[in-house]
């Protein structure tokens, strides 16, 4: 079936005009033919064919769909006046997975716009296939405003300057500048999954007070948690009261569903009063590595264009960031060999590790944990028993007691989140590049090690 | 059955109108009104006929109707079915009931930052395209979104001169 309909008009090009800006109508019949027209609160782009409806509520619609499989539907543009019917048959009604999950993203945004936070329920995705479509005529259209910026053209200057990238602290810098510079999106986060523990960590954050990196929540239900499980992006355009997919409040953090750590105390980087946000999942090698947040003071300022622009960016970032292990340079034992170096002066330090956890506390100040907070108590232990300061990745990388899930929990993603976590903190012990392959610990004071199982 | 003085003043408020019907082959249909108002227990609606083509066919077919009137300041919605419809009389005797109904939905949109044009855009309908459908409202149905959408609203006995 084509997926040209009247007009030359596609789903895919009239995407926008499900944005939920001007509710869509829906008309039903009876199959004794008594119509029912109602609005629907959503509407969600699912293929060239197919489009989903919000099912909140049984009610004559839901019966008339359920007896004849058939409905009408008008969507205006929000930006032209222009609109479109379409001429729809009912195929399934979904109630998890990844359609499921955009609409009810979706509904929360738009629930807490229209106060109905507290009635609107997603009971199911409704899945239709659109047998036509044609333009409303006799409408006197306007030209749309110009966009925010041209997203493809930019989009493409930005993966330019990140295919350049050698480095990932480079190319996350490059990633989360150009968001800004190019896609005047000033307020992003890029959040790491880790698989064995159903957890995110924050790598790096842009446009906060505070940058947050090392603090983690659970693959729970919020924005990016929803997009890391499932894979696909999530977006919401309005204003939330409901605090089911607000996750910058540590206060609310127990009431949201995205869960903090109990061991967490870094605070969340966000947006007090965000208008919109969306979340892409970072996919590579048939993997979802973590998600790309980003959000907005103003209401609706993503669309499914910047989905568009932000899959492919992220997919650039996960496959760069998975490929990412720097060739070796030294071997470890010349490393190793080197002189003890003396412990430079200063007040003692108390570096704390739990071993459930490998959660590291600096004079009972929060770091890290797990392999991060591994790597760190390796370092350190290494350092105090030889003195040496500088390692390689190869031998963190060969290390048994570090345990790295697998390749593609990339040590560099490690080592830099580690190493930014540090100089967030402007802890007593830092972490600096010493080369390609290489890294260099700077302390200063005397360590005093700490193991708790 | 008539409109309660609720509903006809709701009316007037500046509404959202929505027409439906349904093909005698089953082809539900819609398009949006531009006016309604209320007539002695029947309602008066105004489309285009080039927008509303489809649906001025159903209706020619089997009379039955449906009119969603909904107001943006408080997402009120309500619909009238009818099932004696006709379509019947058009032009410009309809502009002054038309061009008020517009100029209070503009206000309407206005306070949600639509601007003029937009309204423009869906009222913009030629004198001789501008249609006139009455009906007698059989059942009444609050459309307002939650728990008790679709459910039956009263409408009032039609009282006849004595």
């Amino acid at each position: 079936m084509s997926a040209v309909f009247d007009d030359g008009l596609s789903l895919f090009g009239v995407r926008r005009m499900m944005e939920g800006v001007v509710p869509p109508v829906l008309c039903t019949a009876s199959a004794d033919r008594v119509p029912n027209v109602s609005y629907l609160s959503l509407c969600e782009y699912v293929d060239p064919l197919h489009i989903a409806l919000s099912y909140q509520f049984f009610n004559r619609s839901r019966e008339n769909v359920l007896a004849t499989r058939r409905a009408a539907l008008t969507l205006d543009d929000p930006y032209t006046g222009a609109g479109v019917v379409l001429q729809l048959e009912y195929q399934r009604t979904e109630t998890a997975g990844p359609v499921f999950e955009r609409l009810r993203a979706k509904l929360m945004g738009v629930a807490s716009h229209v106060g109905m936070d507290t009635v609107f329920h997603l009971r199911g995705a409704d899945i239709y296939r659109v047998l036509e479509m044609r333009r409303v005529p006799g409408r006197k259209e306007f030209p749309a405003a110009a966009p925010r910026v041209d997203l493809a053209a930019n989009s493409r200057l930005l993966s330019e300057r990140m295919a350049h990238c050698d480095d990932l602290s480079d190319l996350l810098d490059t990633l989360l500048g150009g968001l800004s510079e190019l896609l005047r999106i000033d307020h992003a986060m890029v959040w790491l999954a880790d698989a064995s523990q159903q957890a995110l960590t924050l790598l790096a954050s842009r446009g906060y007070e505070v940058g947050g990196a090392g603090a983690e929540m659970s693959v729970g239900e919020g924005l990016v948690g929803t997009a890391v499980r499932e894979g696909v992006p999530v977006r919401v355009g309005h204003m939330m009261k409901m605090a089911t997919y607000a996750r910058a409040v540590r206060d609310s953090v127990g009431e949201s569903g995205l869960t903090a750590m109990l061991t967490n105390e870094i605070p969340l980087p966000g947006l007090k009063e965000p208008r919109s946000q969306l979340a892409v999942p970072l996919r590579a090698r048939g993997r979802v590595l973590g998600a790309l947040f980003v959000e907005s003071l103003h209401d609706q300022y993503f669309g499914y264009d910047d989905e568009d622009a932000l899959m492919l960016l992220g997919g650039q970032f996960a496959v760069a960031m998975s490929l990412m292990q720097p060739p070796e340079q030294e071997p470890p034992g010349q490393v190793a060999a080197r002189p003890a170096a003396p412990v430079d002066a200063g007040p003692p330090l108390r570096l704390k590790r739990f071993g459930r956890d490998n959660s590291v506390f600096l004079d009972d100040v929060y770091l890290i944990r797990g392999v991060a907070g591994a790597i760190l108590w390796k370092l350190v232990s290494e350092f105090l028993r030889s003195g040496r300061r500088e390692f390689t990745n190869r031998e963190l990388r060969l290390a048994p007691e570090l345990r790295l899930p697998d390749v593609q929990d990339n040590l560099e993603v490690r080592l830099l989140l580690l190493q930014r976590r540090l100089a967030e903190q402007n802890a007593c012990i830092q972490l600096q590049k010493a080369g390609r392959g290489r890294m260099r610990l700077n302390v200063q004071g005397t360590v005093i090690m700490e193991n708790e199982s | 059955m008539a409109l309660t003085d609720d509903m006809i003043a709701m009316l007037s408020a500046g509404v959202a109108h929505q027409v439906g019907a349904c093909t005698n082959a089953g082809r539900p249909v819609v398009c949006r009104g531009l006016a309604a108002q209320h007539e002695a227990g029947r309602l008066l609606v105004i489309l285009s006929s080039e927008s509303g083509f489809e649906v001025l066919d159903a209706i020619r077919q089997n009379g039955n109707i449906a009119l969603n009137i909904t107001l943006p300041a408080n997402y009120r919605s309500m619909s009238f079915v009818g099932n004696d419809a006709i379509v019947r009389g058009s032009g410009a005797a309809w502009r002054p009931l038309v061009t008020e109904r517009h100029e209070a939905f503009r206000l309407q949109l206005n306070r949600f930052g639509f601007p003029p044009e937009y309204t423009d855009a869906w009222y913009h309908a030629r004198d001789e395209d501008l249609v006139a459908i009455r009906f007698t409202p059989m059942v009444a149905r609050n459309q307002t979104p939650g728990p008790g959408t679709g459910n039956a609203i009263t409408l009032k006995p039609i009282e006849f001169e004595k």
